[in-house]
């Protein structure tokens, strides 16, 4: 794997003018970009050769974003994946993160967003693989799994079983958009994954627990329409972060 | 179409059918005052001519064969002219409010023939040979009839039934394909705002990344930042616009998905996933109890309160309280999203729910289709929208949903 500063993007979307803005705009931000403009293209070249993410369109024609997303998958297991989605999409954004894509954009969008995920999941395929039983700590949320335990600001918290396996599962998937179906499956069992009220009732019960004001979460985020999102490092960059990604333009200082 | 042609005053030759609906058209003609007396005729009265049962018959095939595409009127004229060997007809449908007319009038009888509906007359003057028969729907004038020629009383009633009757099929009809072509036209408004809205994200996508792109490199002067600034702002509300084209068309196509939400979870969440248009504004969340559930579609319920609360957020005053309540009523459950700022007119109250409508207030960015969204979205399930407002107490946008309590969960 290439551990230098050149991020290799491969970019696939059908629209050329999408291409060419990313392409020049990727490029002069010190990315590499090779482009590809349908899905079969794409599995062609990454046979060829290697890539640290795909930007990944999920309506093209031909075979399309999310059969390439499997194909790609079967593929590189490991490949950061980004679908570049529509926002009215909520059905395919949940679909492409089943099968395997690491995080989604939503057209349009920024090149700082763009390259802020890009980043991101980028630098999270590269973080090796933690073990099971490793503490976890993020902004003053600290869990240790060997013992089932969790704290916040060195205090700990008392937490269900279910509380505890849903925030564990989140916060072992920091920064990554969760759907509420993993997260049910994963928590309790395939046969839930139907049950989003009732998740929704204890992530509503663990956020007053870990959240100073529960309505307006730092840690653990509703990804709307898709599912949950713990966020990844501290809550004060976390805020920044979602300024530099939202919708203002921020003036040249 | 077995319209016998003029040669038809003479016998028919053929064995008469008996039709399905000649008995009705009988009975019909019984119904409405004529009884039919085969053997018993007045002094007066003409002679019943022998075949009238068959002619009558050949009127309900011709008339059951019809072309409905078209107003039956014109063509009933003609052909009971033609069938029953008159000098002339003359059909008023009251509906229309238009007369149809077959062989020769000596004068105009319009204004006859209005009148016999209007008045209700049924008449035969054997001084100008006129027959006249009120068109009727059940009890209801919706026509009359005038013919000049000879016709026994109880064939004069049967072909004002028959009329009658044609011309409610017809109205039926025509109701019916005004309904059907309503809904395809509504369709196809659907089907194209939303391709004309996804064929739009595709340029947004490229203008908004090559601005940005524009940003990111750097090295901009500040008149040059200042365009690209403009560009990107420009493209976020045009982007805003086509989503919610987006939305409304695909809310306006939908059907209802009722399903059982938890409501203080539901709202939760909604407030949480709108963090980024809510700012600095703190939210006050109250529902009525932790437990209580309603029977909604969640996307329109979403959608619903998405809009109330992105409202509130964006008119709020800085560092103000923008409070949700939802309250049990005895069939209802009301939702209420309040915040403190500029008042809305009294004026505006209704037509601030219209699409496209844009109050005088309306100074924050947006399209015009958000409360519309939000008031379709109510209507849908049965319930209302409406807002109060006010510069010192502030202003509270509401929705009630019926709840139906008797209705089981799945």
């Amino acid at each position: 794997m290439n551990r230098g500063k050149t991020i290799r993007v491969l970019l696939v979307d059908d629209e050329p003018a999408i291409r060419r803005a990313l392409k020049t705009a990727l490029h002069e931000l010190g990315f590499y970009t090779v482009e590809a403009s349908r899905g079969e293209e794409a599995l062609l070249l990454v046979r060829g050769q290697e890539f640290d993410a795909v930007l990944l369109d999920i309506n093209m024609p031909g075979i399309g974003g999310i059969r390439t997303l499997e194909r790609l998958r079967a593929f590189a297991p490991r490949l950061p994946i980004l679908m570049l989605t529509v926002r009215d999409e909520e059905e395919d954004k949940v679909e492409a993160l089943e099968r395997g894509a690491d995080d989604y954009i939503t057209k349009p969008f920024s090149i700082r967003e763009c390259v802020a995920r890009i980043r991101a999941t980028v630098r999270r395929a590269r973080t090796p693989e933690r073990a099971e039983d490793a503490p976890i700590s993020i902004g003053d949320i600290e869990v240790q799994p060997a013992q089932r335990i969790v704290k916040k600001a060195g205090k700990p918290i008392r937490l269900t079983p279910k509380e505890y396996d849903i925030l564990y599962y989140l916060m072992a998937h920091a920064g990554r958009a969760v759907t509420y179906g993993r997260l049910l499956a994963s928590v309790w069992g395939a046969d839930y994954r139907e049950e989003v009220d009732y998740l929704r009732t204890f992530v509503r019960q663990l956020r007053k627990k870990i959240e100073d004001e529960p309505s307006n979460p730092v840690y653990l985020l509703t990804d709307a329409c898709v599912g949950y999102r713990f966020s990844e490092g501290s809550p004060r960059r976390r805020r920044d972060e979602q300024i530099h990604s939202g919708e203002a333009y921020l003036p040249l200082a | 179409m077995t319209a016998s042609g003029p040669n038809s005053s003479g016998a028919p030759e053929r064995t008469p059918v008996p039709h399905p609906q000649a008995g009705q058209l009988f009975a019909a003609s019984a119904a409405s005052g004529t009884v039919v007396r085969m053997h018993k005729f007045g002094a007066s009265e003409p002679i019943p001519k022998s075949g009238d049962a068959e002619r009558l018959g050949e009127l309900l095939r011709s008339a059951a064969q019809l072309d409905l595409h078209q107003k039956p009127g014109p063509q009933l004229a003609s052909l009971i002219r033609s069938t029953f060997a008159v000098e002339a007809v003359a059909i008023f449908d009251a509906d229309l409010s238009e007369t149809y007319q077959a062989g020769e009038w000596y004068s105009d009888p319009e204004q006859a023939v209005r009148n016999i509906c209007v008045f209700e007359t049924v008449r035969d003057d054997p001084e100008t040979g006129q027959i006249a028969r009120v068109l009727r729907v059940g009890t209801m004038p919706i026509g009359g009839l005038l013919v000049r020629g000879e016709l026994t009383e109880d064939v004069a009633g049967s072909i004002a039934a028959l009329t009658a009757i044609t011309f409610d099929r017809w109205h039926s009809l025509a109701n019916e394909m005004r309904l059907e072509s309503a809904k395809r036209a509504e369709q196809m408004r659907t089907t194209v705002l939303d391709s004309l809205a996804h064929a739009y994200k595709t340029p947004l996508t490229a203008i908004r990344a090559a601005s940005s792109g524009l940003v990111e490199m750097g090295g901009l002067t500040a008149p040059q930042g200042g365009l690209v600034s403009l560009i990107e702002e420009q493209a976020e509300l045009l982007n805003q616009l086509t989503t919610r084209l987006l939305k409304t068309a695909r809310l306006e196509a939908q059907t209802l998905n009722l399903e059982t939400i938890a409501i203080a979870p539901f709202v939760d969440e909604i407030v949480t996933g709108a963090r980024e248009q809510l700012g600095a504004v703190q939210v006050r969340i109250e529902v009525a109890r932790e437990d209580l559930t309603l029977r909604a579609d969640r996307s329109l319920l979403q959608a619903l309160l998405t809009q109330y609360i992105e409202n509130a957020g964006k008119y709020a005053d800085a560092e103000s309280v923008v409070t949700i309540a939802v309250v049990e009523q005895p069939s209802a459950v009301a939702v209420s999203v309040h915040n403190f700022g500029p008042a809305i007119p009294a004026a505006d109250y209704e037509r601030i729910f219209d699409r496209y409508f844009r109050s005088e207030r309306a100074q924050a960015s947006g399209t015009g289709l958000g409360l519309s969204i939000a008031k379709q979205a109510a209507l849908a399930h049965g319930g209302d929208v409406w807002v109060t407002s006010d510069a010192i107490a502030g202003t509270t946008f509401f929705a009630s949903l019926p709840s139906t309590k008797d209705e089981v969960s799945a």
